[in-house]
């Protein structure tokens, strides 16, 4: 905890980017020559600072994902503005597998995915080692992974997403990958890489896991900013309304 | 729709980018090679039944068999072939990516451009084993053939173009699809592969002769066959209209770089 607060502290004033009321809709063919909107984000502000772990909480279907892939800079909002006051950096949404061949190895697989994430092939083969090792493929990494499991997938998608480093990671759900020990081993190596100085954006339903690794919580509702600040003051806002609605319901 | 252009984190990376291409391509074409029993043997398998029905079409049952027509035809339908091939499968490269463009960004020109690597490679074997095959026939290398790269990178820029802008519009009208395949069809007959285009009245002749595909294909002919360079001005011609394709594409590709992934899925 002590060591978060220092964190919080020492970045004050380090705004590496700012979302300034972004909307974004999906437009959605309905017949013949007829579209429809859909607003996944109407009105969702805040900034980013560097080194700090933002965590995102909302519940299914607000935006979250989509916000994910507009930090990640994948889409473009279609109203407010996405302000990045450090050009040059990189954000990699860890998305597991990402553009994994299934007829080629894992080794390939792992090139492959890694450049697709913005590493050069020079980086990737340097990190080959570490990220075979980590993924636990027990001998599996030169088969082609259509013999794999999901969870071996998963966890050499994983692998490879960690090993590239990038400048700032984003989230979305991802530490519940695998078996309970795998889970374990990168919830423990991800926890490790937020305490370093990495920037970090977690989307999760997971309430105790935001409450021991963020820094700051922003809260979505219905694809607004509906608050953010303290993890602790948000997180029971949050169960509260969650709480709230329930009685609600029934 | 707006556009972030404070947003653009990772442009000028040209060598990323080529080095990204070839390795989708590699990866692309052994994928396809350890598919089924054959593999790599349908690279050659393929293109050669493709010939084959045209042979049977036009040199046994049209009754136009002596050996000149065969080579002709041949080199007509390897060369369009490339186009065709490279055309049809790059047009959808955005729309078949539409998965992987949600989870990273990536610039679309590397979709198109994948699809054209691939195509281009299974191009390269045929044209070689179509120009060893050469040496059995009645057809004598010259110092002409040289030039035969000035021609496949003038088409291949051709393609690169064409497969690009068509690749970059499809994912706004999919319905384009249909219209696609029926005109490339009909180029197939405009392209003077079955028949030769200066046998025809001039007046005719003259407007054949601006589809760039036509221009090309008797071009290669004239070198293989005739033992004639090509027509420097139509060479030139060709390379200017890719560039300026090449243009609009890549400027359409850039200014919707985002907005791709929000509209096909």
């Amino acid at each position: 905890m002590q060591n978060m607060r220092e964190n919080l502290t020492a970045t004050k004033d380090t705004k590496i980017l700012s979302l300034d009321h972004v909307g974004l809709y999906y437009s959605r063919r309905q017949g013949f020559l007829k579209r429809s909107r859909f607003w996944a984000l109407q009105d969702v502000s805040f900034d980013l600072h560097s080194g700090e772990t933002l965590g995102v909480i909302g519940k299914n279907g607000v935006g979250k994902s989509t916000l994910l892939r507009v930090l990640a800079g994948i889409i473009a909002p279609n109203t407010g503005k996405v302000e990045v006051h450090r050009p040059g950096l990189r954000f990699s949404l860890i998305s597991l597998g990402a553009g994994f061949v299934p007829f080629l190895s894992g080794r390939e697989n792992a090139t492959l995915s890694g450049m697709m994430l913005g590493a050069t092939k020079k980086e990737i083969l340097s990190r080959m080692d570490d990220i075979v090792a980590f993924a636990e493929l027990n001998g599996f990494f030169d088969e082609p992974v259509n013999t794999y499991s999901t969870g071996m997938r998963a966890r050499l998608g994983f692998s490879v997403a960690y090993h590239l480093d990038p400048d700032v990671i984003l989230l979305d759900e991802v530490l519940g990958v695998g078996d309970e020990a795998f889970r374990y081993k990168s919830t423990a190596a991800m926890k490790e890489r937020i305490k370093s100085e990495k920037t970090v954006v977690l989307v999760s339903h997971n309430v105790p896991l935001l409450r021991e690794i963020c820094d700051r919580v922003v809260w979505i509702e219905d694809g607004k900013t509906a608050a953010q600040g303290k993890v602790s003051e948000i997180l029971d806002a949050y169960l509260k309304g969650i709480v709230h609605g329930a009685k609600q319901a029934t | 729709m707006r556009f972030n252009d404070t947003y653009c984190l990772r442009q000028g990376k040209w060598r990323n980018l080529t080095d990204l291409v070839i390795q989708k391509a590699i990866a692309g074409l052994r994928a396809e090679a350890s598919r089924g029993y054959l593999g790599v043997l349908w690279w050659i398998i393929e293109p050669v039944m493709y010939m084959s029905v045209f042979y049977v079409a036009f040199a046994h049952l049209l009754n136009r068999g002596d050996e000149n027509f065969v080579i002709f035809l041949l080199t007509g339908l390897i060369v369009w072939k490339w186009f065709h091939a490279t055309l049809n499968t790059g047009a959808n490269s955005l729309m078949a990516n539409a998965g992987l463009m949600n989870q990273v960004y990536i610039p679309k020109i590397v979709f198109p451009l994948t699809n054209i690597a691939v195509n281009t490679f299974k191009f390269m074997i045929i044209f070689v084993l179509f120009l060893f095959f050469l040496q059995f026939t009645a057809v004598r290398v010259t110092w002409v053939w040289t030039l035969l790269p000035v021609l496949v990178l003038t088409q291949l820029l051709l393609i690169v173009a064409v497969t690009t802008l068509i690749g970059s519009i499809m994912p706004f009208f999919p319905d384009l699809r249909v219209i696609l395949d029926n005109v490339l069809m009909m180029f197939l007959f405009l392209s003077g592969i079955f028949y030769d285009i200066d046998k025809l009245p001039t007046n005719v002749q003259g407007y054949l002769m601006l589809n760039p595909m036509a221009a090309l294909i008797v071009m290669y002919r004239k070198i293989l066959l005739e033992g004639l360079p090509p027509d420097w001005m139509q060479v030139f011609g060709i390379l200017s209209l890719s560039v300026a394709i090449m243009i609009l594409a890549v400027w359409i590709l850039r200014r919707f770089d985002r907005i791709y992934p929000k509209i096909v899925f």
